[in-house]
This record gives C-alpha cells, structure tokens and sequence, in this order.
C-alpha cells in the first residue's frame, strides 16, 4: 500500500501544484499520517460491515417473502414461528394439520386460491441414502408456489417418483443428484434436475408431489401420518384487504394461525432492528471519535505550521487557498483510509458471513448495486468525517494575519 | 497621484494591558520607481510600517493608498491579490517553507496568482541564477546556508515582477561582495524596469545608496531627503 502512494505520489509530483504541496506535507510526519490513515480505516471497515450486514439480511429477508407468491399463509395454531423460521431462515420444523381445514379455508369470503405443502425432514442414514435434507411436497394441481421456478428448470410438472432439488441442496448433498436414484423414507426418487435460485425455502428442499406422500406414510418411518399438511398458501381476492381476510381465517378457524406476507419476518426484523441500533450506535461514537482525532491532530498542525501559512499568506494565498491546501490533505488522508477501510471491511464482511449463523442459513448475499453504494457510503463517510474534524483548526488558521501568523510560535 | 500614499498611519499593539504604537500617525508619498531606505534603532518600527505598506498587517488607523486604491479596505480576496501581483516583499527572518525545494519556494507565488507565466520553471531558474545559486536549485532550505536561503527568498520576491520591492534588511547576513550584487541587481531592476524599492538596513553605507532615506524612531517618520544621514543619534 504504502508503495502505492509513492508511485501515485511520484506521478502527482512532477509538476509543482497544490497536490505537490499537500502531499509533500504528509510525507513529513509519516507517523501522524499514518495514525490517522489507520483511525479512519478502521472506522469505515466497522461502517462497511455494518452496512453490509444490516443490508443483506433485511433484504434478503424481503426477497423470501416478497417470493413466497402468496398473500396469507394458514398454518397450524401455534406454528407461526416455527413456518416463518422454515420459510425464511430455512430451518428444520415439522407442524402438521388436517388437511380437512382446506375446504373450511377455502369458504372464508375473500379467498381467490389456495395450495397447501407438507413438509418434513429426513434422517441421515437410517432410513434414507442422502443426507438428512428437508422434503417440501406439494398439490400439483392447485400449485402456483412451486410452478414457475419448476417450469423454469425442467419445463414439465413432475411425476410420481421424481424429485427436483433446490438450489442450495444440489451444493449440500454434495453429489451429482442428476438423473441419480435416491432412496428417501424407503422409497426410490429420481431426481430429475435442478431449481435455480429462488431465496426461498425451496431452495434448501428436495421438492416432489404430494402423491409420494401416501407412500412414504406407508412406510411408516416418517413422522407424519396420513391426512397431514403443513401449511396452506392463500391468495386474496383483489379488492380485499389481506389482513381482514387474515382475521376472517382465524375467527373462524380455531386451529390455525394466519401469518400475512408482509408481516412476515416481522419478528427477525425486529430483532435485525435492535442490532440496527447497536451498530448504529457504534458507529455513531466512533465518528465521533474520528472527528475528534482529526480535530486534535490537525490542531497540532495548525499551530505547527502558521509560520508557514503566514508566508504563504504573505505572497499572495488568500484565505481559500489556504482552505484548499488542507483540505486537500485531509481529502488524501480520508480517500487512503477509506479505500483500505473498503478492502477490510469487505473481506471481514465476507469471511465472518459464513460464520454467522443467520446470515449462512437465508443465504444473504447483496447485489452489486448495494454493494456499491455501501461501498460509495463508506467512502463519504470517511472523508467527510476527516475534513470535518479539520475544518474548525483550518478556519482558525486562515484568519490569522500574515505577519502574526508568521511571528506566531 | 503617487504610486503609494500613507496617510495618518497608526498601528497600536496591546500586549496584556500595556500598550505599544509602533507605527504613530505616519504619513509619506512614494512615487513609482523611487528607491527609498529606511534606518532606525531597534523596535523604532520599521518592519511595522513596511508590513502595513505591503498588507501583511492591518492598520490600527489611517490609509495605505496604492494607486489611489485604500488597500485597508479590500477584502481578503482583493488583498491577497495585492500582496500576490503588486509587491514583492522580503522578511528581515528565514522565511522559506521547509518542504519544498529552493526552486519550488521561488515558485510559491505563482501558485496563488492568476497569471500562468508565474509557474514557470525556467524563470524561477533564471532568478534563482541571477541571486548566483541556480546550483541549488534542487536542495531544501535546511541543506542551504543562511545567506543562500536569503537569496532564495529574494529571487521568490522578484518572481512575480511585482510593481513594489519591500525589503526587510535584505543583505543582512550576506558578505560584502554579495551585498553589493544584490544591490546592483536592485539598482537595475529600478532603473530598467521602474521597480519601486523600500528597504530597511542598519548600514549606513547602504542607505546612502538611496534616493530617500527615512529614519523610524518610536514610531515615528523623519524624512532626510538627499541629505547626508548623521550618525544615528542615541
Ligand atoms: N505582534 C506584536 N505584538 C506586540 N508588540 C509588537 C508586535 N510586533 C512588534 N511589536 C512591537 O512594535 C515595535 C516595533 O517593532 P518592529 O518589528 O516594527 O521594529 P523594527 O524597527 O523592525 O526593529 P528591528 O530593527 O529590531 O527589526 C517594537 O517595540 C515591538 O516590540
Ligand atoms: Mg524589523
């Protein structure tokens, strides 16, 4: 790094500007620049990971429930948290109902559609040759959960006997699953291709039909008895206000609890909010400090160098000269620090991603335009915070007269 | 109209409760290419008056007017504008910025003006040749001896081709033979090219070079026109 700013520092050099002048300051007290050079990068490295972790987790959890493709999701009394942690964070959870509430579902005004999924967990070893993964079957007939991301892939419903995989348990298995036999609850699956990526709970699934449920029932190793669902995806009627349907639902039926989708995740975004603040605060009192730092030391400067103001006062600077000479130093000193800050902070926020369990199981991951403006945010930061913290000694400095200033030691 | 009119020049400095006029009530004309000297004792302000004629300090009262223009009442911009185009001015102390090199102090000026020309490297050369260390050119003030760094200073002051040279005990720890080059180049400079110079020294020989002397004393302006300066009286 340091070798970088020689080089950059050699090219800037060759002709005698205020560049010249700035930089040739900084390059006097090594140390001093460097000290701040570091603050400032450990400030926007904290900025940048915080950015970045509030970000991909608040969005990512939108982007699951914006995909859901359902308004209200009915699931059994009590389960609530168990199906939002399922759908979004991609944890194991088994909570059954009668499929028989379908029907009642379905009389409630305001309902335009419904599908319903069950879902359950294999275990490793015993009963099934992959690896314990989750199983989501759904109603081919009534579906439009599953049917687009399905068309995509293979262009076709599938039949009995046949599994998709998602996304992320193509990786997880580990094995090349295409067009390969796997036996799952004692019942042989063809898996028959590959979801693409949809950020939601199927993408931790091995997806089939309903159909297979009978059988794997039959087996009887399974935790789940005949007549079973999960949950049941409902769409409203245009027209119709999601949240009094919801309330309609649950008036009526007893045994189960509605979530709307745009509550959904309410609770982990509460939580996400908390943290907000954490970070938030943090963030807050390191700016701060930042400020406070660049105030003292550039303080220091002023006083170390009216002598040399004065004279430059003398032959000819005027006061934003003066201003612009600083501020140029100040600028080199927040650019440097926040660059390697960017570079720290993206590195830390990316290894300590796959370390943090919230962040791994919805696998976050930001676009790249997010990822930019964190990025560009980082960058004013840091370099607002340096040349706020030098504004107030660069104001005093510029005002003094030449002669005094020059005297002034 | 003179090229600079003093009029009623007051500056009062108060250090804690005492009080010290080192410029009291001054008045003078100076007319374009002039070439005045100013003697005095010690703290008697001369440096306060030459700093008020070239704004590097504000008035307590009364005028400095440059070419009929109050320079006390320019603003920040107009001033330093003054300071940059109109005068050249050379301090009585090391007056160099220690970062940059000898040819880059001499091309300090240039970076506050407007005109293109006063980045020229190849003038900040020749005048640096003309004050005789265009071999230092590169060196930094702490490598340079005092005198050198004095010469540097003077050919700073010169490289905007001010209208006015205010020089502060210019050839003060310069030998001799070097003290009457810079003298001859001031002497030329004046005479070819119409510069106005006020310069402060404590050498008597010197200030009879000059077509005007003034003598400070407590603040004070006496002027001893052509005539022989006595022996400073105690
Ligand atoms: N910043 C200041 N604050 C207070 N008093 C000052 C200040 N600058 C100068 N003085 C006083 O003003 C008077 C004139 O000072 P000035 O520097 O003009 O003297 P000078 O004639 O140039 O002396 P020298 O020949 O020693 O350079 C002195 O008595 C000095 O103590
Ligand atoms: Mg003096």
């Amino acid at each position: 790094m340091p070798a970088l700013f020689f080089v950059i520092g050699k090219v800037l050099m060759t002709k005698f500007n205020f560049t010249v002048v700035a930089l040739k300051n900084l390059k006097r007290k090594p140390f001093r620049t460097g000290v701040l050079v570091f603050a400032i990068s450990l400030l926007v490295s904290l900025i940048i990971f915080s950015l970045s972790f509030i970000a991909s987790v608040s969005s990512s959890i939108k982007k699951a429930s914006d995909r859901l493709g359902a308004d209200l999701i009915v699931v059994p009394i009590g389960a609530r948290g168990y199906a939002e942690a399922f759908l979004l964070e991609s944890k194991k959870a088994e909570f059954y109902m009668n499929k028989n509430l379908i029907d009642r579902v379905k009389k409630i005004e305001g309902i335009e559609a419904l599908t319903y999924q069950i879902y359950l967990s294999t275990i490793g070893g015993v009963c099934c040759d992959v690896e314990a993964t989750r199983i989501i079957a759904f109603d081919q007939e009534s579906d439009f959960i599953v049917k687009p991301w399905l068309k995509k892939a293979i262009g076709r419903g599938l039949n009995k006997g046949e599994a998709i995989a998602g996304y992320e348990t193509n990786f997880n298995l580990g094995v090349e699953l295409l067009d390969l036999e796997t036996t799952i609850f004692h019942n042989k699956f063809k898996v028959v291709g590959v979801l693409e990526k949809t950020g939601t709970a199927l993408d931790n699934a091995l997806v089939m039909t309903e159909e297979n449920i009978k059988d794997i029932v039959g087996s009887g190793k399974s935790p789940i008895n005949e007549g079973q669902i999960s949950l049941i995806f409902t769409k409203v009627k245009k027209g119709f206000d999601p949240y009094e349907v919801g309330r309609t639902v649950e008036g009526n039926i007893v045994e189960v609890d509605v979530v709307a989708r745009s509550d959904m995740g309410k609770e982990i975004l509460g939580t996400l909010k908390d943290i907000n603040k954490i970070f938030l605060l943090s963030i807050v009192l390191s700016s701060i400090l930042a400020v406070f730092l660049v105030w003292a030391i550039f303080s220091a400067i002023a006083n170390e160098r009216s002598r040399e103001v004065g004279i430059m006062r003398a032959v000819g600077a005027n006061e934003s000269h003066i201003v612009k000479l600083f501020i140029i130093e100040v600028f080199f000193i927040g650019l440097a620090g926040s660059l390697i800050g960017l570079a720290v902070g993206t590195s830390v926020s990316l290894s300590l991603a796959r370390g943090f369990k919230l962040l791994k199981n919805i696998s976050a991951s930001l676009t790249v335009l997010q990822q930019a403006e964190i990025a560009v945010a980082g960058l004013l930061i840091g370099i607002i915070i340096c040349i706020a913290g030098a504004l107030m000694p660069i104001n005093r400095i510029k005002k003094l007269e030449p002669l005094l200033a020059i005297k002034e030691e | 109209m003179p090229q600079i009119e003093i009029a009623e020049l007051t500056k009062i400095y108060s250090v804690d409760r005492s009080v010290i006029t080192a410029a009291d009530n001054i008045s003078l004309k100076i007319e374009k290419g002039e070439f005045i000297s100013i003697v005095g004792h010690s703290g008697s302000g001369k440096t306060t008056l030459l700093s008020l004629i070239g704004g590097i300090i504000r008035p307590t009262s009364g005028r400095v007017l440059y070419e009929g223009t109050d320079i006390c009442s320019l603003g920040d911009e107009k001033l330093s504008e003054y300071r940059n185009e109109k005068i050249g001015f050379m301090f009585q102390f090391a007056s160099l910025l220690p970062i940059l090199t000898a040819k880059e102090n001499v091309l300090l000026p240039g970076l506050f003006g407007s005109q293109k020309n006063m980045t020229n490297e190849r003038k900040a050369m020749e005048f640096l040749e003309m004050v005789g260390i265009g071999d230092r050119a590169n060196a930094y003030p702490s490598q340079l001896s005092g005198g050198q760094q004095r010469r540097v200073a003077i050919a700073r002051a010169l490289m905007n081709e001010p209208d006015v040279i205010l020089a502060d005990e210019p050839t003060g720890d310069l030998d001799e033979e070097t003290e009457a080059e810079i003298m001859e180049l001031f002497k030329e400079l004046n005479r070819e090219k119409k510069v106005t110079f006020v310069f402060i020294t404590h050498s008597l020989d010197l200030a009879k070079q000059a077509g005007k002397q003034l003598r400070m004393s407590r603040g004070k302006l006496a002027v001893s026109e052509a005539e022989p300066l006595c022996a400073p009286a105690l």
